[in-house]
């Protein structure tokens, strides 16, 4: 027996080691073909390098190549359901409400059935359009708001300006424990006793008549209009009576929100999906869908279920699994340019707690210009995103990224891949290698190692950290990881925000949220201004961008060019990767857009068939 | 017997003293806090750093310990800084998730398992003892995340035939009968995928029990008294040969409320597991350390029940 065993084991561990290489396909092989029924394999690769349109050879995309608005094929059908999937490998933490949430993807849940007060624009300032109207006064200080008729919260009762104040009051009160209390609403005459306890009510905040208020403020700018006045409404006739600290975990916020959007909450299943039916009595009209599902999809799924029908359309669809999903025959795809971009920093100066100001350290590391000029020269970030992107993201130019559209300046020049440049650039700067260990010393002739800090997470994260240390050794920048290797979120962000000394360079990523005003990272006396870099010119152009002289958009424009061009200049941080969210929608579902200019409202999404169209 | 419990019940109270110090100092000394990376251009970093004195971030450990204890002592674990609820409540809803589905994962294991360990035993060396045991190696080898993915991918995408995200169909309203079959419904894939290849432990020592067992001598008696060949092995060999199993179970109890991250993960399932890791990657202080405690008085409380069951099936242990 001792001869055939051998044989059968030796066997088997042949086969354990062919199961192991199998290993990575299968994983990958739910994404690849799910419903892959009856054809034959070689038929179906054929079709999907057919098409793969937006892709070219190398399997790379472009954001340019997709649209922001659903075709509309066929007619909408009276009512019907939608389901929609926010992908997410968490449960969403379910603070229903404006006021209070902080999780990413409760916005998700709280936008199908509440909304803002104000419209906004293709620059994502308030306009007159929404639910409420503004006027301001000569002076820019003092806004008028009037809230609309007919904008009634769910349960009937009209959304009053006395609503409007009282989601100021909460905020702004000393037991409000969440994140969005802030400059902004301390810009409110008033605001700062009133939080500090020592008012009871905000002096500039007037209720005039049921429907207006009057809120008068410390200064003004055309930040005021893209979330510089608060534009959501609280329900005080439900909330009214329940002390602020326990309001986030009442019942009118996790368990029966209510709102003033086109869809009514009918029932939550905690941490995974809400179910919403029309609500008949939106102020803009009655909606097109009788229901709407909204629920968590998991990342590794969210390719099947589009496929499937399960869900009609995501959030966001993962960039990174779709060249698994281009040839999907019943979704259509969307995308835009995101709000949000990857950079490098650079440890310039040191955040003064007493002054509240980031000051800058001639004796940095990186002090010297040249040295970061010649660092941005060294990498390939279209390289970059081709290799680990697919081309969902591409080389960044300036700080004010392409989302802005009217804002982000693409004559400016900046910095491209040049290694040859970089090694100029050093050399004239004085940055030699005088002892010949293939590393340039600083001109002074000390060794000059570079501690470069980036976070943990994702497949790319360690391939790219190494990328660019390689890119900045072959011009002879010595670089290593901090700690030589990569940092923990938490950790990361507690180094980094503590200004930790052995810190030089970082990669970080910024979201930007709708206002293109920079001073929030920028600013001499942001604490986000991670790099700590500050100059007079530069607090001049924070502050020429959000005067009332800046509600002229040309005037503005000006200003955030030369912002843009100051930030080159300078560079205390250069964008690496501009981004792009994508958007998978079913071929049933439409008039929806992703645009801003877009006239398209949540209320009018509608579907042209009862069931999703499957592959 | 009610010594020995009470003895080990009592060595609990330090135990889950030292449990809570441990847990609470290490979850602080963790780098960075709930809100760090919060910011972003729509917070004010002066807002944070407001938060953070208000939450008590920066009081001294023991000051934070003692104000926790006491509010524990209430039955109070704190409020959870991400779900702005109770954690209480947060891990009500989480529990009962992971107790239902790992319910059901328990009951599959043992349907699959204990006749497939009986068989295996009964006919050791035998092809169909070699088939059982190959598809335990097979499960015991096979990595759980990507068996459930091919698990979903079949069962629940191509042949549609179970839901495939969540534990319960939106909309259902609590209490109700469809509710019920609907939480059932979701969670037997989730359950089957686990059970499946979880099988090795259970059927590897039933066997090897059996065939041990079935060598000793009372067996020899109870055949040649004229026994049936099914009453010897249903009666005589089989109960003696569930001891091992019955040791496992207190743990496996453990188990039950702990929750499997990847299952979680793959399924859409809110559980124990997916809460406890997210809550440590978002520094949720209270969920961590209430999450922790928890678990760790489960395991205590898995060790005794294990040996009183043990006590309770095998009478030497109790003698002693």
């Amino acid at each position: 027996m001792s001869k055939k065993f051998k044989w059968l084991f030796a066997l088997m561990l042949a086969m354990l080691l062919v199961l192991a290489a199998c290993n990575n396909e299968s994983a990958d092989k739910p994404k690849d073909e799910p419903s892959e029924n009856t054809e034959d394999p070689a038929e179906k690769d054929d079709e999907k390098e057919d098409e793969e349109e937006p892709a070219n050879e190398d399997g790379l995309f472009s954001i340019e190549d997709f649209v922001m608005t659903k075709t509309n094929e066929g007619e909408a059908i009276e009512g019907g359901e939608l389901t929609y999937g926010v992908v997410a490998s968490s449960a969403f933490a379910g603070t229903l409400n404006y006021n209070f949430y902080s999780d990413a993807y409760d916005y998700e849940f709280i936008a199908w059935f509440d909304e803002p007060l104000f419209d906004s624009d293709v620059n994502y300032a308030y306009t007159n359009d929404g639910a409420a109207e503004y006027e301001v006064s000569e002076d820019g200080l003092t806004f008028t708001l009037t809230i609309k008729d007919g904008v009634n919260w769910h349960d009937g009762e009209p959304v009053t300006a006395a609503d409007w104040a009282f989601a100021y009051e909460v905020i702004g009160h000393p037991d409000y424990v969440g994140i969005r209390y802030g400059s902004d609403f301390e810009n409110v005459v008033g605001m700062k006793e009133y939080h500090a306890g020592e008012a009871d009510t905000i002096s500039g905040i007037e209720i005039v008549d049921e429907k207006t208020l009057k809120i008068t403020h410390e200064t003004t700018g055309p930040s005021m209009l893209a979330g510089g006045i608060w534009p959501y409404a609280l329900p005080k006739h439900l909330l009214g009576e329940t002390p602020v600290a326990e309001m986030p975990e009442s019942k009118w916020v996790r368990e029966t929100p209510i709102g003033m959007g086109p869809y009514k909450v009918e029932s939550i299943v905690p941490g995974e999906s809400v179910t919403y039916v029309k609500n008949e009595d939106y102020w803009r009209g009655e909606p097109k869908l009788d229901k709407v599902t909204a629920k968590i999809i998991g990342p590794s799924t969210v390719i099947n279920a589009l496929e499937t029908g399960e869900v009609d359309m995501v959030d966001s669809f993962p960039t990174d699994q779709f060249v698994d999903a281009a040839d999907m025959s019943n979704v259509e795809w969307l995308g835009m340019v995101d709000a949000a971009y990857t950079y490098i920093g650079f440890k310039l100066g040191k955040w003064d707690a007493d002054k509240g100001e980031n000051v800058l350290d001639p004796d940095a590391k990186m002090a010297d210009v040249n040295l970061r000029k010649a660092m941005w020269h060294a990498v390939d970030n279209d390289a970059v995103g081709e290799r680990f992107y697919n081309g969902f993201r591409w080389s960044g130019t300036t700080l004010l990224i392409p989302f802005f559209e009217n804002f982000h300046d693409s004559t400016i020049e900046t910095p491209t891949y040049d290694p040859e440049e970089a090694k100029r650039i050093l050399d004239e700067a004085g940055y030699e290698d005088k002892d010949g260990d293939g590393f340039r010393e600083t001109p002074e002739g000390e060794e000059l190692v570079i501690n470069f800090a980036s976070m943990e997470g994702g497949d790319t994260a360690e391939p790219l950290a190494n990328y660019y240390i390689q890119a900045w050794g072959e011009v002879g920048i010595k670089v290593q990881l901090l700690d030589g290797r990569l940092q923990e979120f938490n950790t990361f962000y507690d180094r980094v925000e503590g200004d930790d000394p052995d810190i030089d360079i970082y990669q970080g990523a910024w979201g930007t949220g709708t206002d293109v005003n920079p001073a929030g990272i920028h600013g001499l006396t942001s604490f986000a201004n991670y790099t700590r870099y500050a100059s007079e010119e530069l607090e001049k152009l924070h502050i020429d961008g959000n005067s009332e002289a800046a509600f002229d958009l040309e005037y503005r424009k000006q200003v955030y060019s030369d912002w843009q061009q100051h930030m080159v200049d300078n560079i205390p941080m250069f964008p690496t990767l501009y981004r792009s969210v994508l958007v998978g929608v079913n071929n049933r579902v439409i008039n929806y857009s992703m645009d801003p200019a877009s006239d398209l409202r949540r209320y009018d999404i509608a579907v042209t068939q009862e069931e999703p169209v499957v592959e | 017997m009610w010594k020995f419990s009470l003895r080990r019940i009592l060595i609990m109270i330090p135990q889950l003293f030292v449990l809570s110090v441990l847990l609470f100092v290490l979850a602080k000394m963790m780098p960075g806090d709930a809100l760090s990376g919060m910011i972003d251009p729509n917070v004010d970093p002066e807002r944070i750093e407001e938060l953070r004195n208000q939450l008590g971030f920066y009081d001294p450990w023991h000051v934070q310990y003692a104000s926790w204890v006491g509010d524990l002592l209430k039955g109070d674990l704190g409020t959870s800084f991400r779900f702005k609820m109770p954690v209480t409540e947060l891990m009500g809803q989480r529990i009962v998730n992971s107790f239902w589905l790992s319910l059901a994962t328990l009951i599959l294991t043992y349907l699959i398992a204990i006749p497939l360990g009986i068989t295996s035993g009964r006919f050791n060396d035998t092809l169909r003892d070699q088939l059982i045991t190959g598809y335990s190696y097979v499960g015991f080898a096979t990595p759980l995340f990507i068996f459930a993915l091919v698990m979903l991918w079949l069962f629940g995408f191509h042949l549609q035939w179970f839901p495939t995200s969540g534990s319960v169909a939106p909309g259902s309203v609590p209490g109700t009968f469809e509710y019920v079959m609907s939480k059932l419904y979701h969670l037997l894939l989730p359950a089957l995928s686990m059970a499946l290849i979880s099988t090795y432990s259970t059927i590897q020592y039933l066997r090897n029990e059996i065939v041990d067992t079935k060598q000793k001598d009372f067996i020899l008696m109870a055949r040649s008294k004229g026994a049936s060949e099914s009453r010897v092995y249903n009666r005589h060999i089989f109960r003696n040969s569930l001891l091992p199993i019955a040791a496992f179970f207190g743990y496996e109890i453990t188990l039950l409320i702990g929750g499997s991250i990847f299952i979680e993960n793959i399924f859409g399932y809110p559980g124990m597991g997916q809460l406890l890791l997210e809550s440590i990657s978002q520094r949720d202080y209270s969920v961590v350390v209430g999450t922790t405690l928890l678990f760790g008085i489960a395991s205590i409380l898995g060790a005794l029940l294990s040996d009183i069951i043990l006590s309770i099936i095998d009478p030497r242990i109790r003698i002693k």
